[in-house]
């Protein structure tokens, strides 16, 4: 039987909203889904290289006057950084992370060797719009 | 299963997730299950509620069979055999 698809237009770099796409991601790998994830503007920046692993240079999208409260009530529920979830879901499953070009520009990121290793390439929104076409799940983060 | 044959039963491969919260457990388990052989046993501890229901249908949903769980002192003990 053929994979399932998921395809997720990840618009948001804040930490609490890349914690729960980290969240979701991992689910759709244990349940052996295909994963394409499209990473639109403000998220470009939570994937420039070195960024990954320093949650407190992110934002937080609802509650941000909480951040410091969350992350370390995560630390605390030993909840991985949202980046270990990315890279889980990749070892379990097909999991393809692409950034818009246009997003990429905007924080200075032009080539994909700016961003973290986990990036597999720079793409335009054609690419995102077949994805979503062909998936069977897709979400706007 | 009953608690009495559960108990009894002889695992191939236990995970203990009991320090993570959901979905750790999950990932741990679907590691691990790529791990033993069709047939074989494994025991997932986890303390997690929430991993105590997904497992079970997790398991039924890959062709895995759920074999029953045993709730232990502030942990669950969920059995599964792996599938063809």
């Amino acid at each position: 039987m053929e994979n399932k698809k998921m395809t997720i237009g990840l618009f948001s770099g804040s930490v609490d909203r890349l914690t729960a796409a980290g969240v979701l991601i991992s689910g759709a790998a244990a349940d052996d889904m295909d994963i394409d994830i499209f990473v639109l503007l403000q998220g470009a920046r939570a994937f420039l290289k070195g960024m990954g692993d320093t949650p407190e240079k992110l934002g937080m999208s609802e509650n941000s006057e909480m951040k410091e409260e969350f992350l370390e009530s995560l630390k605390k529920l030993n909840v991985m950084p949202w980046m270990e979830f990315f890279r889980a879901a990749k070892e379990l499953a097909n999991v393809k992370i692409y950034v818009c070009g246009l997003a990429g520009k905007v924080w200075g990121g032009e080539k994909v060797e700016d961003f973290d290793e986990i990036v597999d390439g720079i793409v335009g929104i054609g690419e995102c719009i077949t994805s979503m076409e062909e998936s069977d799940i897709h979400l706007f983060i | 299963m009953d608690q009495e044959e559960l108990k009894n039963l002889s695992v191939d491969k236990v995970v203990d997730a009991r320090g993570t919260a959901c979905p750790g457990p999950l990932l741990a388990a679907k590691k691990a299950v790529g791990e033993i052989d069709p047939g074989q046993i494994m025991e997932v501890l986890s303390a997690d509620e929430a991993t105590n229901r997904d497992i079970p249908k997790w398991a039924q949903k890959k062709g895995h069979e759920y074999l029953g769980t045993i709730e232990d002192s502030g942990y669950f003990r969920i059995f599964m055999k792996k599938g063809q």
